[in-house]
């Protein structure tokens, strides 16, 4: 009887803690988007790019980035508090390759609790440019970039604090198109979305 | 007592599997890579491999990474390369893809994946961290060829890797096939 206890103990004890495990992975990854969706579109593009740096790669490259280079640092300073960057891009020869619903998937995902759309943002490549903010409180808790054209399409997600001016110095590293998006002071419109 | 030493029993045999599997996972993934493509593919690969020799610089590749300073990227010795030569790679390369990764993803982390329907070209860059060294992956299939290439990289070497993902990898596997050839 009393094992019978201890067990029924045990797996109780067990259950709470992958419940309260689960809990602090869901709250941790609040701001990250399900990208997959897109990934049917590969076959359909010329080029596509997938660059997942998740908290561990993050963590290596706050290891591995040297504080005497001087570009090296501020690329740390920048991600120090990231937990992941994520980006799909596609390419595609021909106009119409990605639909209306493949967009949906991810505009679904940022009409949710918290995204807020930045309406005053410029960049100088055509096309157009959606950037999204992640509001937790009074921080910004991630950030989501859709570019789309008729023959491109560019999805970057970044889970953590950042923000614009972050996002322009990390254009470039880690596999992060050239958005060439212009930082401007956030005015937000919950709206517009 | 008998439940404590059931216990002890299964932390024990739990200890001994999960041991298993790590040593399984690290020890052999560029083999099974090798493998997997092998049999997606229907192809044999001509090269075994190898320990690369010292010593020997690849500037000429190191020159097209961003910021790139190192004389040579991989670790010397660390090199292991497999090469498939004049075979047909055709197939659906979303699949192929979601076969690795789903072989890889217990112990690598994918850092870069690139995918070309036009030219058939796919670049897989696999990282993770062995100790207090940092071993890469970087798959390249084109339409006719392919190569497995796995290296050590410093944490100099492994920054600029980071920093320009592509270029980096391309760099490794070309630094692989020239120090297979010299």
């Amino acid at each position: 009887m009393k094992t019978l206890c201890q067990t029924k103990l045990a797996t109780s004890l067990l259950a709470l803690l992958l419940v309260a495990a689960s809990a602090v992975v869901t709250r941790a990854q609040d701001s990250r988007l399900q990208l997959s969706s897109l990934d049917h579109l590969a076959a359909k593009a010329s080029q596509s790019v997938d660059v997942n740096i998740d908290e561990k790669l993050i963590r290596i490259a706050l290891k591995v980035f040297s504080d005497q280079d001087p570009e090296e640092r501020e690329v740390k300073k920048v991600v120090a508090g990231i937990k992941g960057i994520y980006v799909k891009s596609f390419e595609f020869e021909n106009e119409g390759q990605y639909t209306a619903a493949d967009m949906e998937t991810i505009r679904a995902q940022l009409r949710g609790p918290g995204w807020t759309r930045l309406v005053n943002v410029m960049s100088k490549k055509e096309g157009n440019l959606e950037v999204y903010l992640l509001m937790n409180g009074e921080t910004v808790g991630g950030l989501a970039v859709v570019s789309s054209d008729i023959r491109e399409l560019v999805v970057v997600n970044i889970v953590g604090p950042v923000d614009l001016d972050k996002l322009a110095k990390l254009e470039g590293q880690f596999g992060i198109p050239e958005l060439d998006i212009e930082p401007a002071k956030p005015k937000t419109k919950n709206d517009e979305k | 007592m008998s439940y404590v030493n059931l216990k002890t029993c299964a932390a024990l045999v739990l200890v001994l599997l999960m041991a298993a599997n790590v040593v399984n996972a690290k020890g052999d993934d560029f083999n099974s890579v090798v493998k997997m493509i092998e049999q997606f593919y229907g192809v044999k690969h001509v090269g075994i491999p190898f320990l690369a020799k010292a010593g020997m610089g690849v500037a000429r590749t190191a020159a097209r990474i961003k910021g790139g300073e190192a004389k040579r990227l991989a670790e010397t010795g660390s090199i292991k390369l497999a090469v498939f030569e004049n075979q047909d790679f055709n197939g659906e390369f979303t699949k192929f893809r979601s076969t690795l990764n789903n072989a890889l993803n217990q112990t690598w982390s994918p850092l870069v994946q690139t995918l070309s329907a036009t030219d058939g070209e796919q670049v897989y860059i696999y990282l993770r961290e062995a100790g207090d060294k940092f071993n890469v992956l970087v798959i390249t299939i084109a339409q006719r060829d392919a190569t497995v290439v796995q290296v050590n990289l410093s944490p100099k070497n492994l920054a600029l890797l980071m920093k320009d993902p592509e270029g980096a990898g391309k760099a490794i596997t070309e630094e692989a096939t020239i120090l297979d050839q010299e």
